[in-house]
């Protein structure tokens, strides 16, 4: 921890190692821990930076890779529909604007969450060899999937216009909307990073759970968390729900699950931040 | 105490030496933690060992402290704990200002991205401002000497330019505690002069620096005090000219260890037409005449062998040879080279041949003693021999070359 000491005539940050330093501190952690990414929040943009611009550089197609994956899932679900395989309840708008929509969403939380888990250990030297803030890493991995999710937004834009639909005003709530599923991402990431440096089927397990939770969500296809007991329990159907709805109906179905899961999304962020911050300190000699 | 920049006390780090060990106790120290249960770090579980053990020392600005050892003595563990990549099991370490670690530099280095953008990344992941990257940038290309390469992705780097470039951003990020580690071997001489002189220069702006290296003579120039480990314990600490002397003896005992574990006969190399003559012993003898493997530098170096002749023969030669760990011939005597030994007319029996130096002029060290007799007249090798059962020349003198007689300087002006 960094605590700024005014006693000398410079100004010296005081810096102590000992064991279970971070356990000591209490309930004064949560305030350390924000400021702390404050100080670094330099480092994560550097760090979204670099792996952007590194991604696609030895690439022809660059930026495009990532906005074909959405056209390829909407056209192969179109075609199941179409044939049958697959029925989807009728939605009234447009199916490949709804299904767009839906995949913007979820995949704010499929790929924050799987390179999130990631992070880390990708960048295992840098981790064991220079002493900088690693959440720095999560949250860079996350603004990686903030930044696709913005361009894909625009594509939904467009999408709006190319099927003559009009957005209700509500829709400029969407951003605000989104919020919770990006927390409730964050929040698995840090912890999952964190598993993912003892143990690496972490990693594996986590790309595995969200290709199968995407077809218990309404991704592709409308799922109401009203329905069943069961898809209550599921936060992520009223958190892709909601934003979808307010920008498409300008109104909320599931209010209270919405809030439910936005509360549960927060605690999630918290706990596993709070968690991250006190382990993290054993993770470099466990790479 | 405001001018002590590190006090370490008690500084203690474990390991475990098993995988699915170091992983279970992973798992239950994380999940302890994030319960919010102390660990109690201070004891070991089955399988552990103590890499870094009880390590303590203060280092004031201005100050250089040398950390030496043999490999795996805990010195980059330890570095890497006053860097706070691990923390430490037990103990505290107490560090003022920003710290800089030249640890294995460019790791981070995105191999993709140039040279200029990695400067950026890897000058913000080190603790800078963008404000500081480009106050610094041009001293920080200078000091790599990479030229046009800036622009170019460092995957086209040669691995000095690499290192060099590293070694610059993170040298040039003015740190109050500069923590290195065997980075100033990299690069070539004038690279290393240079590193050199900027190091001087850091540490002449009450910066503290703390130094490991193999290099004893780069840890004797910049040291003021340094500390010995050996398998995780602090040895001794004190001015540099005890500890090099105190290491030397102590790599030296380790070598020798190394030796003794590893021979079965204690002999490396042995040529013998097996008839003539039979092998006995060799080695060295005491001013009592007791056979010994230590001898001091200022004792008389006797060696001898005894073998057995087996049919009377008209006359031999010995040729009695020290080498030295390198396999370098350093003290060579032939006896058919002097006029006045000649060892002629030898009946059938036990024989033991001698050889004194009284003095040797050997540096401390580890040596090996070597033999070979020979036929005078035919000049047909009967046995040759070079022992792997090693000699130790003990003293107290850093040792450098080969050789150490008396000396004088002396400096005129031309």
């Amino acid at each position: 921890m960094k605590e700024c000491d005014q006693m000398d005539e410079i100004n010296h940050k005081t810096t102590i190692y000992e064991p279970n330093k971070y356990l000591k501190r209490g309930i004064k952690i949560w305030k350390d821990m924000f400021l702390e990414l404050m100080e670094s929040r330099e480092l994560v943009w550097r760090l979204f930076v670099r792996n952007l611009s590194a991604k696609y550089r030895q690439s022809i197609l660059g930026y495009v890779w990532f906005l074909l994956m959405p056209f390829i899932a909407i056209g192969t679900f179109m075609y199941l529909n179409r044939v049958g395989i697959v029925n989807i309840d009728t939605v009234d708008i447009p199916y490949p604007l709804f299904a767009l929509i839906g995949l913007t969403i979820w995949q704010l939380f499929s790929t924050g969450i799987v390179s999130g888990t990631n992070s880390i250990v990708s960048a295992g030297s840098m981790v064991v060899k220079i002493n900088f803030p690693r959440e720095s890493l999560v949250f860079s991995s996350m603004a990686q999937g903030l930044f696709e999710f913005m361009v894909k937004s625009v594509l939904i834009v467009i999408f709006f216009f190319i099927f003559k639909v009009v957005p209700s005003p509500w829709g400029l709530l969407f951003p605000v909307a989104v919020l919770p599923i990006i927390i409730l991402t964050v929040g698995l990431s840090l912890i999952l990073s964190l598993v993912n440096g003892v143990l690496r089927d972490t990693a594996n397990a986590v790309s595995l759970l969200t290709t199968f939770l995407m077809f218990l969500t309404p991704v592709l296809y409308p799922i109401s968390a009203t329905k069943s007991i069961y898809l209550k329990l599921n936060p992520l159907i009223p958190l892709v729900n909601t934003p979808r709805d307010l920008l498409v109906y300008g109104s909320i179905k599931e209010p209270v699950e919405f809030c439910v899961a936005t509360i549960i999304s927060v605690v999630v962020l918290l706990c596993a931040w709070r968690i991250f911050h006190l382990v993290e300190t054993k993770i470099p000699e466990r790479l | 105490m405001n001018d002590i920049l590190i006090s370490a006390k008690n500084v203690g780090k474990k390991f475990s030496k098993s995988l699915k060990r170091s992983m279970f106790y992973g798992v239950t120290d994380v999940m302890m933690n994030a319960v919010g249960i102390e660990c109690k770090s201070e004891n070991l579980r089955a399988g552990e060992f103590w890499a870094v053990d009880d390590v303590s020392f203060e280092l004031k600005k201005g100050e250089t402290l040398g950390i030496i050892g043999p490999n795996g003595s805990g010195k980059s563990t330890f570095l890497k704990m006053l860097n706070g990549i691990y923390m430490p099991d037990k103990g505290r370490i107490e560090m003022q200002g920003r710290v800089g670690a030249l640890i294995e530099v460019g790791a981070g280095f995105h191999p993709m991205l140039s040279g200029r953008e990695n400067i950026y990344i890897n000058g913000t992941i080190l603790g800078m401002t963008k404000r500081e990257i480009d106050e610094k940038f041009d001293e920080i290309v200078e000091f790599a000497d990479i030229g046009d390469f800036i622009d170019s992705p460092v995957k086209y780097y040669s691995s000095g330019m690499y290192v060099r470039l590293g070694l610059s951003i993170a040298i040039n990020i003015n740190p109050e505690i500069l923590l290195i580690d065997e980075v100033l071997s990299v690069g070539d001489l004038s690279f290393q002069n240079k590193s050199l002189r900027k190091l001087a220069a850091l540490r002449d702006n009450a910066h503290a620096v703390v130094f490991v290296s193999h290099n004893l003579r780069h840890v004797s120039d910049l040291c003021d005090r340094v500390i010995i480990l050996n398998a995780g314990r602090q040895e001794f600490t004190g001015d540099p000219k005890t500890a090099i002397i105190k290491y030397e003896k102590l790599s030296r005992k380790i070598s020798l260890h190394a030796a003794h574990k590893n021979n079965s006969d204690g002999i490396d190399l042995r040529i013998s037409s097996g008839e003539e003559i039979e092998y006995v012993d060799c080695g060295l003898l005491d001013v009592s005449g007791r056979k010994t493997s230590r001898v001091s530098i200022d004792e008389p170096l006797i060696q001898f062998c005894d073998f057995i002749l087996n049919n009377d023969v008209a006359g031999l030669y010995f040729s009695i040879s020290i080498y030295d760990q390198h396999k370098r011939p350093c003290l060579w005597s032939v006896s058919s080279d002097m006029e006045d030994c000649k060892f002629d007319d030898f009946k059938k029996g036990k024989y033991r041949i001698i050889v004194r130096y009284e003095s040797h002029c050997l540096m401390p060290g580890i040596y090996l003693p070597s033999i070979a007799i020979r036929n005078n007249s035919t000049g047909e090798t009967y046995e040759r021999i070079l022992l792997k059962d090693s000699i130790e020349i003990v003293g107290e003198m850093p040792s450098r070359g080969i050789v150490n007689t008396e000396k004088e300087w002396s400096l005129i002006e031309l």
